[in-house]
């Protein structure tokens, strides 16, 4: 009887509305995936633009669709050995045709034309791109797309390492460094390995000054030489050699010494006959960046196909590439077969091959990715060793009270301030500091690589500390215990458990960098350069540079073609870049 | 682990090794101190020629005046940066208009609809809205969002306009909105949301009653600091915004008021403090000239601007942070 003086309460009790919670449900919902669409939306535009796909003729799509994408689906189902994902994917692929022919055409219809989009392209972009990453991600679960990616990874990657590797020496002197490493890097490597096998603590010590002493010697050497090998024989000796040994010393030490001999071997080998004699012999390609390619790409597959066949669990997935080759291929031979018209996709091998012309159809980003990749090439080493030094420091080194615990948050402030400062602002850092007052001049790759290594610098040490500060504290205090010095904890416990942290950090801070554009233009950088950059000090241009300058021309080819190529060449580089750092980090994951 | 042959010494140690030690605890501190030094360059290089330009363009005549034409053909160079002003701030609240709901929004999603399956799939694409270079979205805007506004709301619109330039500013501060307010809400420890559950309250009003205002100081600082992210952002401006620094008519009222209409605005090319860095820039950079040092002057007064939100961004979430 009491409640009755309450029933107007009472009354409510138990009939709450859901409307307003179900609708404010959906509306951050879409907040959420706003940004999102619209950003996809966008690729979606400028994918279609760089590869001409408006003007794919349907039975071109068709063709490669059966030939390239439905074998590849094939493979993920396979290796993922699902009867309820192969249903549920057939039902997608095939649900998805009928709903997306049938809303496009009702669009259409009933709205008006969609520009520069037809079905077809709708249903890849909205069905079969959506459905190949999440098979993708399926299949890599089961062991045989786990290798088959492991391998294409392999493929991919080594290539563009190499490929990089060859544009570093088209500004560093490959003399000099054949001098420095001849005379520095393998005695110093000599040194170390002596000291480490016959247990002589000085030998090892003594490793980094003989380093040092050898690059010293090798700058003064290189005024007085004059005769050197070629340069196919440089990268075979400074390059080929070293990486087909780590390879060798890899598989060593997971399986027998023949297997060793094998992977490390047979790589050299091919990349030495086809790096020398490839030309000769008439096979098309050959020299010294061909020796590279092959020696940079064949000993990390060597050592791969080594550990997949010593598991012997999906093998079949080392089919993959084959597959994919065998379907572009295929793909081809048919639309040659029939006649089928091609669009003319412009990202195209002489897009990426050529320099910058006023005429849309020559125009290249050649010279461009040439100094991205210089510039990269710097930024990492600048930025990482600067990096994983601060944080080394702020996490290891300092106290938390007195005098050295203030300069240490003073640090940290200042750290988090700098990661807020305007690009813009960094690059009058770069012209007041590194291009007038150092003489570094206006626009060069010195001026542009510390310019851009400061400015991602905050952001390095900032992941590179979470990377050291997530060390289980008991590994410290257990390296402590045995008496090591707080160098020798860093050395061997915090910094290889850390070491994935921070490479991963530090290559999502260098796709930051392969962005800017604003410091460049302000250290005054060209917009356009014809040619590659020839030494460190000379004009270059840069990727995002190229397409500024570029999305200044009125002309719908370079609107809607050319800049549409370089945005996806840039995107690509960086989905690259972004993947890895995942990956790894992933990896880091699971074997932690 | 590596192995490591070094044998442990519980004895004194040998001099070699204290200076060892020595060498890599000094040589990881000056890295550190490179920090430090990087901050202390900046502002040196900002006030040294913003000083010069001082010298010869007066404090009062930069903060006051209405005109913008370092270069301009026939002489008479003026130095106002109102007009820029006036860019900047319709670039910043335009794309504040569409970052701090969404990014509220995505938050309150993120920390309290989401399934952890959708957050660890919603999140990862978050950060790709940040991710991409600022010069790709000034392209798309450019390019594709400029003349679709134009076939449809806009016909007025000219081909530089400010309107799609921040709404792309806009979608790029989201993830900036949206990843530190997150942070700030799933703070909110749980108690509170059972208290709430407890009192009978829906999941709305928990999540717009409770959370959101326990994590207030959270989601403002991260509001302080996409905003302070747009008012330098550049080169989305540079390529979409094009480059002419105007004051905006004012219109009279029926009654007389004066009033700015915000399409005047939006649909036409503007000039950001930004983007006259940068058209400077583009020019003649040997240095000593007055557009030169007018640079550093913007320069110095973008990095004041941001630096104080940033600060400001900082004591708001440690100040008015709710302890649990």
């Amino acid at each position: 009887m009491a409640t009755d003086t309450d029933t107007g309460r009472v009354e409510e009790f138990g009939e709450v509305s859901r409307v307003r919670g179900i609708a404010f449900e959906y509306l951050s919902l879409g907040a959420s995936v706003l940004g999102i669409f619209a950003l996809a939306v966008l690729l979606i535009y400028v994918t279609i633009d760089a590869f001409d796909l408006a003007n794919a003729n349907p039975l071109w799509l068709l063709t490669y669709f059966l030939t390239l994408v439905v074998p590849f689906l094939g493979f993920c189902l396979y290796s993922a050995r699902d009867r309820t994902l192969t249903r549920r994917a057939v039902t997608v692929a095939g649900g998805g045709l009928v709903a997306v022919a049938v809303a496009f055409t009702l669009v259409e219809t009933f709205v008006g034309q969609v520009p520069r989009l037809n079905w077809q392209l709708t249903y890849l972009f909205v069905v079969i791109i959506p459905l190949t990453g999440y098979l993708v991600y399926m299949g890599a679960r089961g062991r045989p797309g786990s290798v088959g990616f492991g391998m294409v990874g392999r493929l991919i990657g080594g290539t563009a390492i190499g490929l990089a590797f060859s544009v570093l020496f088209l500004v560093f002197d490959e003399r000099l460094w054949f001098l420095a490493y001849t005379l520095g890097i393998v005695p110093a490597l000599l040194a170390y390995a002596y000291g480490r096998l016959r247990d002589t603590p000085a030998a090892v010590t003594a490793a980094l000054p003989i380093s040092i002493l050898g690059m010293v010697l090798a700058v003064f050497v290189r005024e007085v030489l004059r005769t050197y090998p070629t340069t196919a024989f440089i990268y075979l000796w400074t390059l080929a050699i070293p990486i087909a040994a780590a390879g060798a010393v890899v598989v060593n030490g997971r399986g027998s010494r023949t297997a060793a001999l094998t992977a490390g071997g047979v790589p050299l080998a091919l990349a030495t006959a086809v790096g020398l004699f490839g030309r000769a012999a008439g096979l098309g390609v050959g020299g010294p960046n061909a020796l590279l390619v092959i020696a940079v790409t064949g000993v990390p597959v060597a050592a791969y196909l080594h550990r997949v066949f010593d598991v012997g669990e999906g093998v079949s997935g080392l089919g993959l590439p084959v597959l994919l080759v065998a379907g572009a291929l295929a793909g081809a031979f048919l639309v040659e077969l029939f006649g089928i018209p091609t669009p003319s996709p412009w990202v195209s091998e002489t897009f990426l091959t050529e320099a910058p012309s006023r005429t849309a159809t020559e125009a290249g980003l050649y010279p461009a990715i040439v100094g991205s990749v210089i510039i990269i090439a710097m930024v990492a080493v600048l930025s990482f060793a600067l990096g994983v030094a601060t944080s080394v420091f702020l996490e290891e080194y300092t106290a938390d009270t007195g005098v050295v615990g203030a300069l240490t948050r003073l640090l940290q402030i200042n750290i988090a301030n700098l990661a807020a400062v305007p690009s813009v602002v960094y690059g009058l850092l770069g012209l007041g500091l590194f291009a007038n007052l150092l003489g570094f001049g206006f626009g060069t790759a010195v001026t542009v690589s510390l310019t851009l290594s400061l400015l991602i610098l905050p952001i390095t040490i900032i992941s590179a500390q979470e990377a050291i500060r997530s060390v289980p504290d008991d590994l410290r205090r257990g390296s402590d215990a045995m008496g090591a010095t707080r160098w020798q904890t860093t050395k061997n416990v915090v910094l290889p458990e850390a070491f994935p942290g921070i490479l991963t950090g530090t290559i999502l801070a260098l796709g930051r960098a392969i962005g800017e554009t604003a410091p460049l233009i302000m250290v005054g950088a060209a917009t356009t350069v014809f040619s590659p950059p020839s030494s460190l000090f000379s004009k270059f241009s840069a990727m995002p540079m190229q397409i500024y300058a570029w999305a200044n021309f009125p002309q719908a080819e370079f609107r809607y073609g050319v800049v549409a190529a370089g945005v996806i060449t840039l995107l690509i580089i960086l989905i690259g870049m972004n993947g890895t750092a995942i990956l790894l980090r992933n990896r880091a994951e699971r074997g932690n | 682990m590596t192995d490591s042959t070094e044998s442990p010494d519980l004895q004194r140690r040998s001099g070699l090794t204290r200076l060892k030690e020595g060498t890599y605890g000094g040589f990881f501190a000056a890295c550190a101190v490179i920090t430090l030094l990087t901050t202390v360059a900046i502002i040196a290089t900002l006030l040294s020629d913003a000083l010069m330009f001082f010298a010869e363009v007066p404090i009062r005549e930069f903060l006051f005046s209405t005109s913008w034409s370092p270069n301009p053909r026939g002489g008479g160079q003026s130095f106002g940066i109102v007009a820029l002003v006036i860019g900047t701030l319709t670039v910043t609240i335009t794309a504040a208009f569409v970052a701090l709901p969404v990014g509220t929004l995505t938050a309150i999603y993120l920390s309290e609809y989401a399934t952890s399956s959708a957050r660890s799939i919603l999140k990862p694409l978050l950060e790709i809205l940040a991710g991409i270079p600022t010069v790709v979205y000034g392209y798309f805007a450019l390019v594709y969002i400029t003349p679709a506004l134009k076939a449809t709301l806009f016909p007025e619109m000219s081909t530089f306009n400010a309107l799609s330039a921040s709404l792309m500013v806009g979608i790029m501060t989201i993830p900036m909105v949206s990843s530190i307010s997150e942070d700030a809400m799933s703070a909110v420890p749980d108690d509170l949301r059972q208290a709430g559950y407890g009192l009978g309250a829906t999941k709305f009003e928990v999540s717009t009653g409770i959370v959101v205002p326990a994590s207030i100081s959270g989601i403002a600082s991260s509001y302080i600091l996409a905003v302070s992210r747009a008012i330098g952002e550049t080169m989305i401006v540079v390529v979409a915004m094009g480059a002419q620094a105007r004051m905006p008519a004012v219109r009279e009222t029926l009654l007389g008021i004066p009033y700015i209409n915000p399409t005047d605005v939006l649909l036409d090319s503007g000039m950001t403090i930004t983007v006259a860095m940068v058209q400077i820039a583009g020019g003649d950079l040997t240095g000593g000239t007055i557009p030169y040092d007018a640079m550093f002057a913007l320069g110095l007064t973008l990095f004041v601007v941001t630096l104080v939100m940033n600060v400001l961004s900082d004591l708001i979430a440690e100040r008015y942070r709710e302890e649990y």
